[in-house]
């Protein structure tokens, strides 16, 4: 497929058009564009083997019957049987609903929290290089390390959260093995780690803000909080946007943490729909009811970052 | 550049004419569980290296519990990888290697010997790695789970080492309310979405007589006989016995509860004694009993069988090399040498009485036929599919998310299409 791509590019340039746009083009213009061809090929190719493939792939695999447990079975095409499948699935919609709960928690939480920090670190404090640490360190470390971590905070017996508890003479609470404590643990795991990327975002949009906005609105008696939503909020817009889309398409993808807090228990109810995945294909060996689940959840990121593009593509003209 | 290409060649062929030793080295890879002590393992590996000078052994170590290390194999023997030559496998699992053809059958290696050598092993592990009359894997060691309680707090408080649940909770109750420490648990079974989950179900099942699949491979899990476990440990939790996180226990867990002095009694696995009376931090070093789990009615206990198996991988370009290897490894020598450096279950019967076994494990006398008795987990290629589905919904239960009868009727709705 890539290879035709090329090829295609390639004769276009040979074989000048009728058109009359591309037939004025000179000895010289077309060997420019022949060239400009030739080095974006590399570019395409590495993206048809990396993203076209395995795509593709995926979806030729969610048509048939493949389970690596079954290999006597073969892989027979089965149409949309797969699809139909999760459809009367109740773990799949168990799961896909938590993985919605968790999106409608966390990417708010986080955006809240990231700005508060943002907020927080544009101060002018003199000793910049704390804070800014501080802001990186959750965003360095990796996200099953950040779950292992949590796991250790909410533990029954020895967690530090229950030991806090117990100081202020409360009960510990089944943090990890009751089912809506165990969200909330998550969910409190996610925008801690989450937060600081968010905040990272917005507060480079912060330093854009020019200084000269802030005096002009305290010279026509503004307050603080009348500043923070007449100039900071609209002017920091873009920037918000940029973090919840990257935010939404991360929090839609949720595996780690759970993962390694609670791997999905009690029961299932802290199983998102990426772990299901993961448990179909690489547990079950299901490759291709796992190949149809990947789809559907492909399809889900689709619409969710289309919305959110539209919106992006709209706001800068409307605000200009 | 023809002449920089020879000259490269010809440089690289002399440095290996003069390294001879290394060309005619064979070096294979060996993977094996956190779990499953890979300390003794790489012991026992330098005793080969030593013997077979040729032969460079490399342990590879996984994680620590068995569906964490199979998902890592799914993924390195789905895509046919050949750097492993050999690895430990789960007492579950052959039936899954045999049908995703990735163990490498042991008989034409064995030839003429085969009947003589699967002879000499306990019965239940020559069983369970002769699939479809092949032989998949070779036993490493043996397993099986035990009551493990406080000797100490039992004869303190006139309690004789339980033989019925009623026992057990009674007796546990006794000591629980006299000690009057917070921090003190009555007993514990692994409760968290993890293997060891299938058998805190299926050993009281076993014990009642039920099965989950009758011979002919059909599910069977019908009646009060499939709800009972549920109410078992239900019961267990109402009164106190199974701390109130059990949802959240997993085997090791329990191990090193019990090791800190937090836990009066666990159903656990062979490895725990070794663990207890050596390690450093252990504060309940000779406090130890070991006796056959509970059941409803004396006499009638039930255990999973566990213990680790020994597959030569069907992708190894060594295959004859693993294979020796691997004949070293289910040895008597060897089962010996885990016996006492790690409390691993010998795969052969003599081993049990042997002096020096005894005096590292003096239970070990008595464990023999709690060996042979114990009972293989359902023997299918979607094996991974049934122990998600009982360890899931086991732990749902005990976590108070689902009552016994959701619970159950999951269970059953789940199996059925497995087991049609």
């Amino acid at each position: 497929m890539s290879s035709t791509t090329a090829e295609a590019g390639a004769r276009h340039a040979a074989t000048p058009p009728a058109r009359k746009g591309r037939a004025r083009l000179s000895p010289l213009e077309r060997a420019e564009r022949r060239l400009g061809l030739m080095m974006l090929a590399p570019a395409v190719l590495l993206l048809c083997a990396v993203v076209v493939y395995p795509i593709v792939e995926l979806v030729t695999t969610s048509l048939r019957f493949e389970h690596l447990a079954q290999p006597w079975m073969g892989t027979p095409f089965v149409g949309l049987d797969n699809f139909a499948r999760a459809m009367s699935d109740e773990i799949f919609w168990s799961s896909t609903l938590n993985t919605v709960i968790y999106i409608v928690v966390t990417v708010p939480g986080a955006v809240l929290v990231g700005l508060g920090l943002a907020l927080l670190a544009n101060q002018p404090f003199k000793i910049k290089w704390p804070v800014r640490l501080g802001l990186l360190l959750p965003w360095a470390l990796p996200l099953v390390f950040t779950g292992l971590i949590f796991r250790w905070f909410f533990e029954f017996n020895q967690g530090i959260v229950n030991n806090a508890l117990m100081l202020v003479g409360m009960s510990p609470r089944q943090w990890l093995s009751d089912p809506f404590l165990a969200f909330v643990a998550t969910c409190i795991a996610i925008v801690w780690k989450s937060s600081s990327f968010v905040a990272l975002v917005l507060l480079a949009g912060l330093q854009t803000i020019p200084r000269s906005l802030y005096e002009a609105a305290e010279i026509d008696g503004a307050g603080r909080w009348q500043q923070f939503v007449e100039i900071t909020l609209p002017m920091l817009r873009p920037a918000i946007v940029v973090a919840l889309i990257f935010r939404t398409i991360t929090a839609i993808q949720t595996f780690d943490i759970p993962y390694a807090m609670t791997n999905g228990g009690p029961g299932h109810s802290t199983e998102t729909l990426a772990m299901y995945i993961h448990k179909t294909t690489i547990d079950f060996l299901d490759l291709g009811y796992g190949s149809a689940l990947a789809v559907l959840m492909f399809a889900v990121s689709v619409v969710a970052t289309s919305g959110y593009l539209r919106y992006t593509k709209r706001d800068p003209r409307k605000e200009a | 550049m023809k002449k920089t290409l020879v000259t490269a060649l010809l440089g690289a062929a002399l440095s290996m004419a003069a390294t001879g030793d290394l060309m005619a080295q064979t070096t294979l890879r060996i993977f094996t569980g956190g779990q499953q002590r890979p300390d003794v393992m790489k012991q026992i590996v330098d005793v080969y290296m030593q013997r077979n000078p040729g032969v460079k052994v490399e342990v590879e170590v996984g994680g620590a519990t068995s569906e964490q290390q199979q998902q890592y194999l799914n993924t390195v023997l789905a895509s046919r990888d050949s750097t492993l030559d050999v690895v430990l496998i789960d007492v579950i699992r052959p039936a899954q290697w045999a049908a995703a053809q990735w163990a490498e059958p042991l008989d034409s290696y064995l030839g003429a010997e085969k009947d003589a050598t699967m002879a000499r092993y306990v019965a239940a592990y020559r069983e369970a790695n002769i699939v479809n009359g092949k032989v998949i894997a070779l036993p490493y060691f043996a397993d099986a789970q035990f009551l493990y309680y406080r000797k100490d707090l039992f004869e303190k408080h006139g309690v004789q080492p339980p033989k019925t649940w009623t026992e057990l909770r009674d007796g546990l109750k006794k000591i629980m309310d006299a000690e009057k420490n917070p921090n003190l648990s009555g007993f514990q079974t692994a409760g968290a979405p993890i293997e060891g989950t299938v058998c805190t179900y299926l050993v009281p099942l076993w014990e009642l007589g039920g099965q989950l699949t009758d011979a002919s491979g059909k599910l069977t899990l019908t009646g009060e006989t499939a709800r009972k476990p549920f109410d078992l440990w239900g019961d267990l939790k109402s009164s106190g016995v199974l701390p109130s996180n059990i949802a959240e226990i997993v085997t090791d867990r329990m191990r090193q509860n019990y090791q800190a002095g937090n836990l009066i009694s666990t159903m656990n696995w062979g490895y725990v004694w070794n663990r207890v009376e050596n390690d450093a931090d252990s504060v309940v070093k000779g406090k130890t009993g070991v006796v056959p789990m509970p059941a409803y009615e004396a006499g009638k206990s039930a255990t999973c069988i566990g213990g680790w198996q020994l597959a030569v991988t069907a992708f190894s370009k060594n295959k004859a090399e693993a294979v020796k290897l691997v004949r070293f490894l289910s040895s008597p020598e060897v089962s010996k040498m885990q016996a006492i450096l790690a409390s691993h279950m010998p795969v052969f019967p003599e081993v049990y009485t042997d002096p020096e076994v005894l005096k590292a494990n003096p239970w070990f006398k008595d464990a023999l036929p709690v060996v042979q008795t114990a009972r293989s987990r359902p023997v299918t290629p979607r094996y991974n599919e049934v122990s998600e589905i009982i360890r899931t919904n086991m732990n749902a239960f005990l976590a108070g998310t689902k009552t016994a009868d959701a619970a159950l009727s999951d269970m059953q709705s789940r199996l059925t299409p497995i087991f049609k």
